[in-house]
């Protein structure tokens, strides 16, 4: 034992005079990202990572992949609690509210206005509807780095089929209903194919209804201030009760939880005709679909309007000032438009930057995928994405009621009654100590 | 077990001062007892400690709630919900899982070739983590697509959505645990049954007792302690494991598959509210040591019982 503990002192001694020296030769700062889609983005990733190290010299960055999104959450808040705060993190966009709120992470507009420019003017390039996730309270959280929004894949030789245009996918929810009855099929009382399918997974569960919701003209949540959700509303209550009518009226649509794997398969399979899915979800259904597809926007009752979703790059506080400095760097490093859009081809995002688009490689690239090109498009439209107090124990306070009606266990106004008044209750100390916190 | 000890250390032992053999004492139990204290009972008086606690508002300390947070966790629907849950997880994964593993450990008991291969098949599932098991399960489960249904279409029967119907989904995860677990107690139950007397079985036989019989009147009380530690295992699983709530389900639909420790996981990175998930720890480990402990209670009077006989 005794040989142990003495070899454990000499490791601790050995461990402490490394530290330093390497932290010596250049400014080391650690990378949180987490990787949404597959292992092939982490590869890509690291790739990026070594290119940034070889080109500067001055900085060291260690890359961290830390799973997925809500992971990667938990792993910087913790290492940022035990001192190591990681100078860099890829934050899902709508976390970004919250750290800013609970004080974890720094406005980047004093670095900004050090580089010269303004915020206005550092903030003009990306698209507009991206704006709201990282640009509040007066300074500038965050800066996007890649961005999806939900999209309607549909089969193109189920839809020739039943005598549908391939070329004319439904547009008002009063189309999608018809087509999706069209394309239904069923042996006596069983369904061997169904119209459409939407995800009951959490998260996806929550951007999709908050793509029907503002399609209904509605806005969800208030993008201003994090203590207001619009659940029990009438927009709301449209969009749910069409998904309810889908399954239990028209029976076109699976009932009960669907997750995300099985509505992917079940569109590959050929058993589904019609799905709502991610733009981040193109490269995986463009590598995999045997028959023939296509996509366009989310079908609208009122509006064309959709949730932005997909990450930005944030900087923790608690790190030394040069390791902010060679964190803002690498930040604006990998978001050159030249590097978010090669990251955007690779991966199938759509790229945060306007002058991305400029780029020739980038206008070929929407030549040869059509698809892309559609989900571009659909950005003209796109809304903020739900970000309040407590994210997302507010959005599941939704998810679990409108899952129950998914498995026709309640009705959509019941079921949005009790989520607008289980989202209150979680935002109840927010909301106390802000808009309800009056002067005597 | 003094009489075990080799003899010059024994006198030693009683020569030496008591200071010093004290001292020795500590010096040896020093390295643990600094681990322990570290990572065992520093932890604990923690979570102890900010149970006490409520979430801070953003840019302030912790306010000091007493006990609020036990009061609160009582009239929380959503722990109650939780509980339930795990209720009813914990009594369709120990029992059948307990009883499929005693009965493979009879079936495989007599060693052949065959059995022991047998054995090997069954006790696999245990060498698969858990959260490997139940990332394949999300393929056996796909509705309509899964393995699963395709092997019950071929027998006419359309499978339920396995994981996204709330009267299915926590029944599909105990299924899965059962399967996973039962080769595990298996492995239990075959050391047990090593250890009951031969002479017990020859002397039942002689009194004339069937397979049944010496089954129930000498087998059967033979395992209790063998059953008693099962059990413990089996309750600590279902406290500790929920890998596959993470991969399946996360709780849903609808809080249906939401077990105490993804509750406790919720509260804590979720709701950011440390302090409930701490009393919300306190609570179930107080149950689970209680029920154990009971158990445990249960082991002892066997084994009184069987030194006795």
């Amino acid at each position: 034992m005794a040989r142990l503990t003495s070899l454990l002192s000499a490791a601790t001694v050995a461990a402490c005079l490394a530290l330093p020296a390497s932290a010596g030769a250049a400014t080391a700062i650690d990378f949180f990202f987490p990787v949404p889609v597959d292992g092939k983005l982490a590869k890509e990733m690291q790739r990026l990572v070594k290119l940034f190290n070889e080109e500067h010299p001055e900085i060291q960055v260690t890359p961290a992949y830390t799973g997925n999104y809500d992971e990667t959450k938990i792993k910087a808040q913790a290492a940022a609690a035990a001192g190591k705060p990681p100078a860099v993190v890829l934050m899902s966009a709508n976390f970004v509210y919250e750290l800013a709120l609970q004080d974890q992470i720094l406005p980047l507009d004093p670095m900004i206005e050090a580089d010269g420019t303004s915020k206005d003017a550092f903030m003009e390039d990306f698209w507009p509807a991206l704006h709201k996730n990282a640009e509040f309270n007066g300074h500038v959280w965050a800066v996007p780095y890649h961005n999806s929004t939900p999209l309607l894949y549909y089969n193109t030789d189920h839809f020739q089929e039943v005598g549908l245009d391939p070329d004319q996918p439904p547009v008002t929810w009063q189309d999608w209903v018809d087509a999706a009855k069209k394309l239904t099929v069923r042996d006596g009382d069983q369904v061997e194919r169904y119209g459409l399918t939407m995800s009951g997974s959490y998260d996806m569960l929550g951007w999709t209804m908050s793509a029907l919701t503002m399609s209904n003209g509605g806005l969800y949540y208030n993008p201003d201030w994090g203590g207001e959700v619009y659940y029990d509303t009438p927009s709301m209550l449209g969009a749910l009760t069409l998904w309810d009518d889908l399954i239990h009226k028209h029976k076109v649509t699976p009932e009960g939880v669907v997750d995300n794997k099985g509505v992917s398969s079940s569109f590959l399979a050929g058993q589904t005709s019609m799905v709502i899915l991610s733009t981040g979800s193109l490269s995986f259904i463009r590598e995999n679909m045997e028959g023939h597809y296509k996509v366009a926007f989310v079908p609208k009752n009122v509006r064309n309007a959709v949730a932005i979703g997909g990450a930005s790059l944030v900087m923790f506080k608690g790190a030394t000032e040069e390791q902010q400095q060679a964190g803002w760097t690498f930040a604006n490093w990998l978001t050159t438009p030249e590097n978010l859009g090669s990251w955007s081809r690779f991966t199938g995002y759509f790229a945060p930057r306007q002058s991305s688009y400029a780029l020739p490689e980038m206008q070929q690239f929407l030549d040869e995928n059509p698809d892309a090109a559609v989900a571009l498009d659909q950005l003209r439209f796109a809304q903020p994405w739900f970000a309040t107090y407590n994210t997302v124990a507010v959005r599941k306070a939704l998810e679990d009621e409108v899952q129950a009606v998914l498995s026709g266990t309640k009705k959509p106004k019941e079921a949005l009654e009790a989520a607008q008044a289980n989202a209150d209750a979680i935002m109840k100390p927010f909301v106390d100590s802000t808009a309800l916190a009056l002067p005597n | 077990m003094a009489l075990a000890l080799p003899a010059p250390l024994r006198v030693n032992a009683a020569s030496a001062r008591p200071g010093r053999r004290w001292m020795v004492a500590w010096l040896l139990l020093a390295p643990s007892l600094v681990l322990l204290a570290l990572f065992t009972y520093g932890p604990i008086l923690r979570v102890l400690h900010e149970s006490l606690y409520g979430s801070p508002l953003p840019g302030q300390a912790a306010p000091f709630l007493g006990l609020d947070n036990y009061a609160r966790l009582l009239g929380d629907p959503a722990f109650r919900n939780a509980a339930w849950n795990t209720a009813l997880y914990a009594f369709w994964t120990i029992l059948p899982g307990m009883g499929l593993g005693l009965v493979l450990a009879l079936a495989l008991e007599a060693t052949s070739r065959v059995s022991s291969v047998l054995r090997a098949v069954f006790f696999f599932p245990t060498l698969v983590p858990l959260v490997a098991a139940a990332s394949i399960f999300v393929f056996l489960f796909l509705p309509g697509i899964g393995l699963l249904d395709r092997y019950l279409a071929l027998i006419g029967i359309r499978g339920p959505n396995w994981l996204g119907d709330p009267d299915v989904a926590l029944y599909a995860i105990i299924g899965l645990t059962v399967w996973k677990n039962a080769g595990y107690y298996m492995l239990f139950f075959l050391a047990g049954l090593q250890q009951v007397q031969q002479d017990l079985y020859d002397a039942a036989t002689i009194d004339g007792a069937g397979v049944l019989a010496r089954l129930r009147h000498v087998t059967l009380p033979a395992l209790r302690p063998t059953m008693a530690f099962v059990f413990v295992i089996a309750l600590v699983n279902v406290l500790v494991a929920v890998d596959h709530v993470f991969v399946l389900t996360k709780g849903g639909p609808s809080g249906t598959t939401d077990l105490i420790l993804f509750f406790i996981y919720r509260q804590a990175h979720e709701n950011h509210d440390l302090g409930f998930a701490a009393a919300a720890t306190v609570v179930s480990v107080a149950v689970l040591l209680l029920i154990s402990g009971l158990g445990i209670e249960t082991l002892e009077r066997g084994l009184r019982k069987e030194e006795g006989a």
